[in-house]
């Protein structure tokens, strides 16, 4: 799919010019960024905090507006549909950061992933079977099929996250949109989460949208990065990021973004060195966003 | 027992019995209402709607003072809702924008309400002495506290259509309500039209306290919209048996504070707010006891709204 060849196939989300200003804020957020994600590539939006990266998720998402003093300019299509649009019909399924969530609600697993599902049903409707199916199905396919009837708040970190992307499989999104997938999460279960992200695109084909600062989640699982610091300052592969482009995106402070990642990917040392730079010899300091999790 | 005494005498069961169905009516929406309230962590905005129902008690006051003949009940209840529905959005926008916290909105909102009322009664009172009548509005205790002794038939009929009001209301929108208290960052991605959502309960809160404000004053009101849940949460981690010991729990203290108020002659609002932390309190044993028992020696499972 990632073949230049192929005839074209319009992308899963456009971004044309897209510019932003917070209300109150002397600068801009976000200025002329140009973008397509494909359909079924996995993106990975990269940045400093503060640079824009959730900007551009929320447009996606369509929880700010278009126009205005307040809103954005410029155009954004998902599926070839206005952004709160794509958002009414289902087609982006959202995985926030695992924090956001009341995980006192006495909710079971099954409860929260039918939720998304199910709730335009008729109130005196019972989820119908083939709702009952799509939350087995999804359940299963990010392993947590015999976890159904677990409270919400007795899960792991990582187990939550499993969760939330299998709710938004169930509700039947075409892309995955997933803010800060690895905070708080411990690094086995960054490898597994890398592992249960890839495994989800090999079968679904689903387009992955994944939005961090943490170069390591970028590189395993993203196809292409595209580096965002208020404007977009390179768009590459994975491998292309060489240190210039991280010095340039986050201003020299690269602790806390390297992590073993780079540290395993002979490819990107290589590239370096080709690039006249030294390999990166990145310690295994864990990033700002490697805590344990419960 | 008097309780049994009034309502077995067919004479004096007229006295009984219209706080008995009253309180039965918003036990029953108030403790529906609690579940959200207490997983939402609303409960201060109950009390900010709860407290600015004082000010539109003076409002209604005044006006009755003003119009020939006086404000009917219903027409007074009308005004009180109008003014605690209007205070209830005021806290809603003003606790949204960034530079003004929630709980600032509603610290500014309570107190502003409370003297608000204050001075209109003490107007309305005045006007009235100088006219030669009695008070719109019975004593201030009653209103702080409430009182079995004001509420009659009419009040009973706004209980009860206020109850099943908020009941279908929140029977209708159970799943995108659920949606959106469980996580608010998400809802709106999934098509959640999360500000309606916001706004219908907040009115169902502000309908509600203004009902129960009759039985259980401005003060102790927002007790029916915290105390059923926070009990129920306690004991069970499941939707449907939390929402089922949450009325049960709202429909026992109610009943059991207005039964203690009419035997011993208290307060009743402060008799039921007293019953309902018994329960309370004695959920939260059970709960506690029952997670230690379901994990032995892990001790005591952690409250997720303790450590969230």
């Amino acid at each position: 799919m990632m073949d230049p060849q192929s005839p074209p196939v319009p992308p899963a989300v456009s971004y044309r010019d897209v510019s932003y200003r917070y209300p109150g804020e002397p600068s801009l957020a976000l200025e002329g960024v140009t973008l397509d994600v494909r359909q079924g590539e996995r993106l990975g939006i990269l940045g400093p905090n503060g640079g824009g990266k959730s900007t551009l998720l929320k447009i996606t998402l369509g929880l700010i507006p278009k126009g205005g003093a307040a809103g954005w300019s410029g155009a954004v299509t998902v599926f070839g549909l206005d952004p709160a649009e794509a958002c009414r019909n289902g087609i982006v399924g959202y995985v926030p950061q695992r924090t956001e969530a009341e995980l006192a609600f006495p909710l079971s697993v099954s409860d929260v992933v039918t939720m998304p599902a199910a709730w335009r049903l008729s109130p005196f409707r019972a989820p119908p079977p083939d709702v009952r199916e799509r939350v087995r199905g999804a359940l299963s396919l990010v392993g947590m099929e015999s976890d159904g009837d677990r409270p919400i708040g007795g899960l792991s970190g990582g187990q939550l996250q499993r969760v939330m992307i299998a709710r938004a499989i169930a509700a039947g999104a075409r892309l995955l949109a997933l803010d800060e997938p690895t905070v708080g999460i411990d690094a086995r279960g960054q490898h597994l989460f890398a592992e249960l992200l890839a495994d989800i695109h090999r079968r679904l084909g689903l387009t992955i949208l994944i939005v961090s600062h943490d170069l390591r989640v970028i590189a395993a699982g993203c196809d292409r990065v595209a580096c965002l610091a208020r404007r977009l300052h390179s768009h590459t592969s994975p491998r292309g990021l060489t240190p210039a482009v991280l010095a340039e995106l986050f201003s020299h402070n690269l602790e806390g973004v390297l992590g073993d990642a780079v540290h395993v990917d002979a490819h990107a040392a290589s590239e370096c060195a080709a690039h006249g730079h030294p390999p990166i010899s990145a310690p295994h300091v864990p990033g700002p966003a490697c805590e344990h999790g419960r | 027992m008097r309780t049994i005494e009034y309502l077995s005498d067919p004479l004096l069961r007229g006295h009984l019995l219209p706080p008995l169905v009253a309180a039965l009516a918003l036990a029953i929406c108030g403790s529906l209402l609690s579940v959200l309230v207490v997983l939402k962590r609303m409960s201060f905005i109950g009390q900010g709607v709860s407290h600015s129902a004082f000010g539109g008690v003076g409002l209604a006051a005044l006006l009755s003072g003003l119009i020939s003949g006086g404000l009917s009940p219903v027409a007074q209840y009308a005004v009180v809702l109008v003014f605690c529905a209007g205070a209830a959005l005021a806290v809603a926008t003003l606790g949204d924008r960034k530079s003004l916290g929630m709980d600032t909105a509603i610290g500014v909102l309570l107190v502003s309400s409370m003297a608000l009322g204050a001075v209109l009664l003490s107007i309305a009172s005045r006007m009235a002495r100088s006219g030669g009548t009695s008070p719109p509005i019975q004593g201030w205790e009653s209103i702080l506290f409430g009182s079995i002794l004001g509420v009659g038939w009419a009040d009973a009929a706004v209980a009860c259509g206020v109850s099943a009001t908020v009941c279908l209301a929140i029977g209708w929108w159970r799943r995108p309500l659920l949606l959106w208290a469980f996580d608010e960052a998400a809802a709106p991605a999934f098509g959640v039209p999360v500000a309606r959502m916001k706004l219908t309960l907040v009115l169902l809160l502000a309908a509600t306290i203004v009902t129960g404000m009759k039985v259980a004053g401005v003060v102790l009101a927002t007790a029916l919209l915290v105390l059923p849940g926070a009990a129920a949460i306690a004991i069970s981690r499941r939707l449907l048996p939390v929402f089922v010991c949450s009325v049960a729990v709202g429909v026992v203290g109610l009943l059991g504070g207005m039964i203690l108020s009419f035997e011993r002659g208290w307060p009743t609002g402060a008799c039921i707010v007293l019953v309902l932390t018994v329960i309370v309190a004695l959920a939260w044993v059970v709960g506690r006891a029952r997670s230690v028992r379901a994990r032995p020696g892990q001790g005591p499972a952690v409250n997720p709204l303790e450590s969230a």
